[in-house]
């Protein structure tokens, strides 16, 4: 098997090489042929990435110890989940499941587009070829997946235990389809640039694989998070350690693309921009990929540090070259008649949503490399951590939020006195009484009391929303309020599932803003029977359970929750020492509740005393973001459902059909 | 009609980000008192972690807990804020600080973000300006001769009031 995963790697490097060349010349020479050839070649690549992928995924499974990849990262008393997980846990097996992603992607979209876009399929073809051949190149000439070793160890070395957990089995996945994704958006966009075909076109076909891309960011953004949150054991999700500002910025400038391509779709406006906001996000992608693998800066995610930085950024630095020179090039055919009919519209807030997303992306990317520029300058290293991330960028998300509010719901091309107080006047003067309100009751965090009471309003404002247009159905088609709401949703999908990602955005934002402001902390040292308070709990230290398997050895401590005298739960945060690699790490307990999470660590346990060490925190409103996550999952489907669209030909055009299709 | 406009956008996206930059530094040189959590969040942990002295999941750090005794014997010197950093910074090299200080070099790192905010949001403003100048031009350019109203555009005015109704 392993023979055929190297075997299958070098022809799929040759067949990557093959589909950029023909397609490159079936489209400069107009040959069908060769076309189709390239066509099938990037579908073979895709076959062989599959061969690559099961061998590798046999030798895991089959321990075989010979493969240096397998001895690195597994054992044979590893859990099966984790030896599959142990695919993306090593440099060679991320960038081969990398490749699996992409080039899975690149043959959807060709089939996707078999007797569409044809134009455009052989730049797209070129260019999604183009990165598949830089990640074959990588994975054949610099981190071989299928490298032997000399001689056969007894036994793996072991998965990172930081990494021997479910979240980590779905976190890289979500995040590598995520920056994947992004790639189809950015070959179309160059594909658009090469012919000329610079209309909305591109954007439309993409528009969907755009989506997939945010809602894989998002979902490998928060799985991370909440990976961190139960593994790192120290009371929070986001440290903005230099890998996850990697994984934040394409999400950033991602949803940037996403509303000002409305503008594009609407007013054929912002196409250099858009062209510029594709290129962005896809490079940061790489960057941030860059930034993972390099070791430039140093990151908690060092368990797949390398020497491929070179490689990286000279790849990142030909793909700027390229697009930026694509685009530079075409620049006189993108440039468009852009009128706006007034500074108080949908089109400005959109523009400065823009400004506000991009500004942050900046803020996070240079807060990120300035250590690097501050060492190149000065010789001097210093550190730029999360006090500086919140200070820059608390008051920039709450301008944010606030255009969260007003964009979806300012008319277009030009806001009236009239459309604004129907609009905004309620959810203004409920946001402010929200924010009275919370100063009244004592709330002097600052900070809080402006972003819940700009929740309050942007729940206000879309409330409102879904309350109008429920009420026009109603009164319209006389349907029931639940029939109204679904068929309210369902009639324009696109529009109500941003409405339900924003309330999910909401949710998220009243977590990270409510968290930090209202959070307690307590580290005690206590003997069995001892009790101490704790967000209104009282919780009583039962002693400790050791527990051992092949693979860990357990120090459980049991901790009895009361209410009010009632117990209402056991804690138990854990000890665990893995025994391959002797590592120990932290199992964090929590018991959650949409109020607040009682989240407790088990710091350290003296056998002579049985004292034990317990660091407890309450983290209040941090469900809300994990359900917000959900809630934007729920409206992100909503929005790339596709919809079901009526044949447009007459009834009695010839061959017309009255059966639905699919858009 | 067409007189010069003041920019008010331009001054009000200038006030914003002013506002920002303020708020974002506002606590980099904080007045005294300071609590011992301020100065754990101010500190980093040499341990590896990534996180600082405060957030440092380790409980027997072999980093955090020494740097957390310093700070309390720094604090009952009666040392404000910025001579206890300045303290740490100066034993333990600058990376020790869990954010860039406002000095110097490093005034770049706090500033840049705002200023370059400052230039894009002036550059959308006054494009935005342009845009719309450019619209009402336009929109002057193709506006019909004025015409003495007929029955019908009396008709369509009533529609269109009922219709705002």
């Amino acid at each position: 098997m392993i023979e055929i995963g190297s075997l299958a790697l070098a022809v799929a490097w040759v067949l990557a090489l093959y589909a950029i060349v023909m397609s490159l010349v079936g489209a400069y020479r107009r040959k069908r042929d060769f076309v189709a050839s390239a066509e099938h070649a990037t579908l073979a690549v895709w076959g062989l990435t599959v061969i690559a992928v099961a061998a590798l995924l046999h030798a895991l499974t089959t321990h075989d110890f010979n493969l240096e990849y397998v001895a690195h990262y597994s054992s044979s008393t590893l859990p099966l989940q984790y030896t599959i997980a142990a695919l993306w846990g090593g440099q060679a097996g991320s960038l081969l499941f990398w490749t699996l992603i992409l080039t899975s992607m690149s043959s959807v979209v060709l089939l996707q587009n078999r007797y569409k876009n044809r134009e455009l399929m052989p730049y797209v073809t070129a260019v999604l070829m183009l990165i598949a051949l830089f990640f074959l190149s990588m994975l054949n000439y610099v981190t071989p997946p299928f490298e032997r070793l000399a001689f056969t160890p007894a036994e793996g070395q072991d998965l990172n235990p930081l990494l021997q957990n479910y979240w980590m089995t779905i976190h890289p996945p979500s995040l590598y389809t995520g920056f994947v994704s992004c790639s189809i958006p950015f070959a179309f966009a160059m594909a658009a640039l090469a012919t000329g075909k610079l209309d909305d076109v591109w954007i439309r076909t993409t528009r969907r694989w755009t989506l997939l891309a945010w809602f894989f960011l998002s979902l490998g953004n928060l799985f991370g998070a909440e990976w961190a949150y139960l593994v790192l054991g120290w009371g929070g999700y986001w440290a903005w350690d230099p890998v996850e500002n990697a994984a934040f910025m394409p999400w950033l400038t991602c949803t940037a693309f996403l509303h000002s391509v409305m503008i594009q779709e609407k007013k054929n406006m912002l196409k250099v921009w858009n062209m510029v906001l594709v290129i962005l996000t896809f490079s940061l992608t790489i960057f941030g990929t860059f930034l993972t693998r390099s070791g430039v800066i140093s990151s908690v995610h060092s368990f797949t540090q390398s020497g491929l930085g070179p490689y990286f950024i000279g790849f990142l630095g030909v793909i700027l070259v390229g697009s930026l020179g694509m685009l530079l090039w075409r620049l006189p055919m993108l440039k468009s008649e852009n009128e706006l009919d007034s500074m108080l519209s949908r089109e400005s807030a959109f523009l400065l949503n823009n400004l506000v997303l991009v500004g942050i992306a900046f803020s996070v990317f240079w807060g990120t490399i300035f250590p690097v520029i501050s060492e190149a300058v000065r010789g001097i290293k210093i550190t730029v951590g999360p006090p500086f991330f919140n200070k820059v960028n608390a008051p920039l998300g709450l301008i944010l939020l606030f255009l969260t509010g007003v964009g979806p719901v300012i008319a277009w091309r030009r806001a009236s006195a009239k459309n604004l107080r129907r609009s905004f006047l309620v959810p203004v003067a409920l946001g402010l009484v929200g924010g009275i309100i919370l100063f009244v009751a004592g709330v002097r965090h600052y900070y809080a009391v402006v972003s819940f009471s700009l929740c309050i309003f942007v729940l206000a404002t879309i409330v409102a929303e879904f309350y109008r247009g429920v009420r026009a159905r109603q009164a319209m088609v006389g349907e029931n309020l639940l029939i109204a709401l679904t068929h309210l949703i369902g009639k324009n999908r696109r529009r109500y599932g941003g409405y339900i990602v924003h309330i999910g955005m909401v949710m998220m934002f009243l977590a990270i803003t409510g968290t930090p402001a209202f959070k307690e902390e307590k580290q005690i040292t206590v003997k069995p029977g001892d009790s101490f308070e704790m967000g209104g709990y009282t919780l009583r230290y039962d002693g400790v359970t050791p527990s051992e398997t092949p693979h860990v050895a357990y120090l459980t401590a049991n901790l009895a929750v009361m209410d009010r005298g009632r117990q209402v739960d056991t804690l138990r945060p854990e000890k665990r020492f893995y025994k391959k690699p002797q590592q120990p790490t932290t199992e964090v307990a929590i018991r959650s509740t949409l109020g607040a999470d009682l989240y407790v660590v088990l710091g350290s346990f003296d056998e002579p005393t049985k004292m034990a060490t317990i660091q407890a925190y309450v983290n209040p409103l941090v469900g809300f973001l994990w359900w917000g996550g959900i809630v934007l999952a729920i409206g992100t489907g909503v929005t790339i459902w596709p919809t079901r669209l009526r044949a447009a030909a007459p009834a009695y055009a010839p061959g017309a059909r009255d059966d639905a299709v699919t858009e | 009609m067409s007189g010069p406009r003041r920019p008010w956008h331009v001054v009000l996206a200038g006030v914003v980000v002013v506002g920002c930059a303020l708020l974002g530094t506002a606590s980099v040189r904080s007045a005294e008192p300071v609590s011992f959590q301020e100065l754990e969040e101010s500190l980093t942990c040499q341990c590896g972690c990534g996180l600082t002295v405060h957030s440092c999941n380790h409980l027997q750090c072999d980093s955090a807990m020494p740097l957390r005794a310093e700070i309390r014997a720094q604090m009952e010197t009666g040392k404000g804020k910025d001579a206890i950093l300045t303290y740490f910074s100066g034993k333990y090299g600058e990376k020790i600080l869990s954010s860039p200080t406002a000095e110097g070099f490093n005034v770049l790192a706090w500033v840049t973000p705002f200023v370059l905010l400052a230039v894009g949001g002036a550059f959308v403003g006054m494009t935005v300006m342009r845009w719309t100048k450019r619209r009402q031009l336009t929109r002057e350019a193709v506006q019909p001769a004025p015409h003495a109203p007929s029955q019908y555009d009396k008709v369509l005015e009533k529609e269109l009031k009922n219709f705002d109704k």
